[in-house]
């Protein structure tokens, strides 16, 4: 057992990786209620085309196969896993992103009761013809509802627009046609390939005993078997730096015309400490130059030009890394000029100081330490980092060494020549 | 749970000193009737409140403060309660303790702040700046407007204007366009005044902070005039209207998805005596994973991703939000109308009154592992019982028998059934 302090965040965290492979962690944290309990693969929508387990070829699967596998992950020969859960006084849930299915339950009792029902759960696939079937009409509800959400559909309509090959722009939920062809073998294929143990996080954060925890969990997977560990092959295609589509359009019942700007990062293959750095000097240049402390955000917003649901993001992965910056707008083609001409002047006229690094650090450490009083922000984005060998604890550390130079670097591998593009919905009527 | 203090009549003050969050968090709840001129005029306020002050007379200037004290937050909210509309400043910021080398004491640095945006707000001869007012009642309108968007939303918002037209249940806290444009920059003034000097005031401090020194100058940090304030009236909000037979509405928008909603009515509201009862009546019906609205509408049909009911208690409405396919609207409301026949029947199994007392309870113990739900569902609460702890709530919880519920679904009238669904055949180019 790994026992580690982090003696400014007061926190400690304890770690074991099993003989199977697995990563136990646990964060202990001191007067609360909850227990806070997730169980991750390393597996998203983007895993799509890969070499089975005790397979030679690649195969690809259908779209949104992860997400339909997460669904039927709860049904069981004998009946629901959620019933189980309530019955212990635990909320239940899962969730499917690019890169990792998670699985998770929050109780404040029976958290022993609880954890063998989540490993036992995510342990023991059952899959039929008739239960796959069964799914499809639920599923197709719900990707259904967000075909509805203007907010959705242009945050993927962006990234659509961005990448040309890589998976990350097809839906993570599939569309109503593709999960028509999903089939119980399938299932299994995907999942004797991606929920191995050593393919997995464990974590537990919350009204929690470590040792315990610890030893609860190792005894569990004593109990089970698992093939020796093999490290997955995953396939993706090339992708050029440049954007796929320079902008596209879309009518929907929506109140105000929605305008999202999407830049691709160039260069995505790196891992650990200096893909944190890049994550934090990417954001922290956003703040910097669309913050709402920002010349930019003052100027918009005075103008009309934006409201209350303009928001920007960063995101990187291994293999795709974008920003995207977007409002509900009545002008959307002055809003765009603005943000580009922002763009542009960063990239001609670099001219971020100290004062405003120095600020937006603080700034950067407060929001990370506020986020540490929340058990869900700890698991979920602590497994990410873990995913991509960068730690989350390290946050804060990396924070306070950041320099505008790195700075300019992280901004220069994100905005450069034909990597941007602009995705509009207009309300329907103006369709006709 | 948190200390009380009276500052004056109508003020109160109430703290909590505890280690369990790093941060420090004020919240600041002046409560007034609910009218669509008062929601409307209160929102703008709370927007121009939050956008400046006599100290920091620009946004950027307030929100670069702001972000010189580690990113604090501070922000205005609008909400309603019955007829209660509920105007919130609420500010926190990190322990300093956790900070390397701090300059300057971070909250009360924030404190500060947040009390000189409140009681010396950003003026220009006596009223509020002109160009910043019109700014806001724009933001005010695109947010009333910006619920059009999310089709669950609208859906239900659509289905109470349709039932409780112009009564608090249907109200937005936010006003309507139309309330929100007669506002100018003289009437705002009214309004910072009059909620200044006539609501009723709720402070809450929470965090590793010396709450008694804290209380010890309360009165010098929250320099409120001695006034007039009375609480609002409790109305009998939740007698339910006369209905002979339940509304069956259809609307048209342009979507791809049906929202099938439900409203029911009950005599039995937040402060009624069987309000637990009507909260674990929601639990079995369609609160959770485990309910029936879940199991049987999705689960053994297939006929939604979502479908469950949430208890509006200071209305004394039971709402059902499904989203489905809108060609299966018949079987689908038929399926519901089966799951309240059932609990009219006393068709609720010892398992689901476990599963239920079990998932409120862990959801009431849960709420208190953030600093905003202490405060917030203390705030609610301590309408009922001073002393409210999660633990007396939940042994009423317990006492409710599978009777009880039934009794509960028995007094259940459903006043409307509400389908928004997509035009057919809508083509764009």
């Amino acid at each position: 057992m790994n026992k580690i302090h982090f003696d400014q965040l007061q926190e400690t965290l304890y770690h074991q990786k099993l003989e199977n492979g697995l990563n136990v962690y646990v964060l202990p944290k001191e007067g609360f209620s909850k227990t806070y309990v997730t169980f991750t693969t390393k597996y998203g929508s983007v895993d799509r085309t890969f070499v089975p387990r005790g397979g030679k070829e690649l195969v690809t699967v259908p779209d949104g196969i992860a997400h339909f596998l997460e669904h039927k992950m709860f049904e069981k020969e004998d009946g629901d896993v959620f019933q189980q859960f309530s019955e212990n006084a635990a909320a239940a849930n899962a969730f499917t992103s690019f890169t990792r299915t998670s699985y998770l339950f929050s109780s404040t009792s029976e958290l022993y009761e609880n954890t063998k029902t989540l490993l036992d759960f995510v342990q023991q696939p059952y899959f039929t013809e008739k239960t796959v079937e069964k799914e499809k009409g639920i599923i197709a509800q719900e990707i259904t509802m967000y075909d509805d959400q203007a907010d959705w559909r242009q945050y993927f309509g962006t990234i659509e627009n961005l990448f040309e090959n890589h998976p990350v722009r097809i839906d993570i939920a599939g569309t109503v046609e593709t999960i028509q062809d999903i089939t119980a073998e399938h299932l299994y294929e995907c999942y004797e390939t991606f929920y191995h143990p050593s393919n997995m996080v464990f974590f537990a954060v919350g009204n929690v005993n470590p040792e315990e925890m610890l030893k609860f969990v190792e005894q569990d997977q004593q109990t089970k078997s698992f093939e020796a560990p093999e490290p997955v092959v995953r396939s993706f295609p090339d992708e050029p730096d440049h954007a796929a589509e320079k902008r596209s359009e879309l009518y929907m019942d929506v109140s105000k015309p929605k305008l999202m700007v999407g830049t691709k990062c160039r260069n995505t293959d790196m891992s650990g400490k200096d893909m944190l750095m890049r994550e934090l000097a990417s954001d922290v240049t956003l703040d910097i130059l669309f913050g709402r402390s920002s010349e930019f955000f003052t100027q918009a917003y005075n103008e009309g030009l934006i409201d209350e649901s303009f928001s920007y993001e960063f995101n990187l992965e291994k293999g795709f890394g974008f920003a995207a910056i977007g409002s509900d707008t009545e002008k959307p083609e002055e809003l765009e000029k603005l943000i580009k001409s922002v763009l542009d002047d960063a990239n001609n006229n670099w001219s971020i100081t100290d004062e405003q690094l120095e600020r937006i650090r603080k700034k950067r450490i407060g929001l990370f330490m506020r986020a540490l009083n929340s058990p869900e922000y700890i698991a979920n984005q602590f497994t990410h980092y873990n995913f991509n060998e960068m730690n989350l604890f390290d946050v804060v550390p990396v924070l306070e060494g950041l320099t505008t130079d790195q700075l300019k670097a992280a901004f220069d591998d994100l905005y450069y020549e034909d990597g941007q593009t602009i995705m509009t919905i207009y309300p329907s009527e103006q369709s006709k | 749970m948190f200390h009380k203090s009276e500052l004056q009549s109508g003020v109160n003050l109430y703290t909590r000193q505890t280690a369990q969050f790093k941060t420090v968090s004020v919240a600041i709840k002046f409560t007034a009737p609910l009218t669509e001129e008062n929601a409307a005029a209160r929102t703008v306020l709370a927007n121009v409140l939050e956008d400046s002050s006599a100290n920091y007379p620009t946004r950027t200037k307030l929100r670069q403060a702001l972000e010189e004290l580690y990113g604090a937050v501070y922000y205005t909210d609008t909400s309603k309660r019955g007829n209660e509309h509920i105007f919130t400043i609420y500010a926190e910021s990190v322990n300093e303790e956790y900070l390397r080398n701090p300059e300057v004491p971070v909250f009360e640095q924030l404190l500060t702040l947040v009390t000189e945006s409140l009681f010396k707000p950003n003026l220009k001869d006596g009223v509020f700046d002109e160009a910043v007012v019109e700014r806001e009642k724009q933001t005010v309108i695109d947010r009333i407007g910006s619920i059009y968007n999310d089709k669950t939303r609208y859906a239900n918002k659509r289905m109470l204007e349709l039932i409780r037209s112009g009564k608090p249940a249907s109200l937005s806290a936010s006003g309507t366009e139309k309330a929100v444009s007669a506002i100018t920059k003289e009437s705002l003034k009214a309004t910072y005044d009059k909620m200044l000097n006539e609501d009723t005031i709720d402070i809450y401090i929470l965090g590793d902070v010396d709450t008694d020194q804290l209380t010890g100058r309360a009165q010098t940090v929250f320099p409120f005039t001695k006034g007039t304030r009375k609480s609002v009236p409790v109305t009998a909000s939740t007698t339910s209207e006369e209905v002979p037979t339940a509304k069956h509405i259809r609307e048209k928008q342009d979507m791809k998805q049906g929202k099938l909603n439900m409203a029911f009515s009950t005599p039995v509201g937040f402060r009624h005596p069987d309000y637990p009862k009507m909260q674990m009546l929601n639990g079995v019906l369609g609160g959770f994973a485990h309910s029936k609205l879940f199991i049987n509408v999705r689960e053994k049909e297939s006929l939604a991703y979502y479908c469950s009911s949430s208890y509006s208690s200071h209305y004394g409405l039971l709402y059902i939000m499904s989203g489905i396919d809108a060609e299966q609207e018949e079987k689908t409301a038929a399926l519901i109308d089966q799951q309240i026949e059932a609990l009219r029947n006393g068709d609720i199994s010892d398992l689901e009154i476990r599963q239920t007392l079990a998932l409120l309870s862990n959801s009431i113990r849960s709420s208190f592992d953030s600093a905003k739900g202490q405060i917030e569902i203390y705030d609610q609460y301590k309408l009922l019982d001073e002393n409210f702890s999660s633990d007396k709530l939940i042994e009423k919880w317990e006492r409710v028998t599978k009777e009880d519920i039934q009794e509960m679904a028995k007094l259940l009238t459903k006043e409307i059934t509400y389908l928004l669904s997509g035009r057919e055949a809508m083509v764009h180019e």
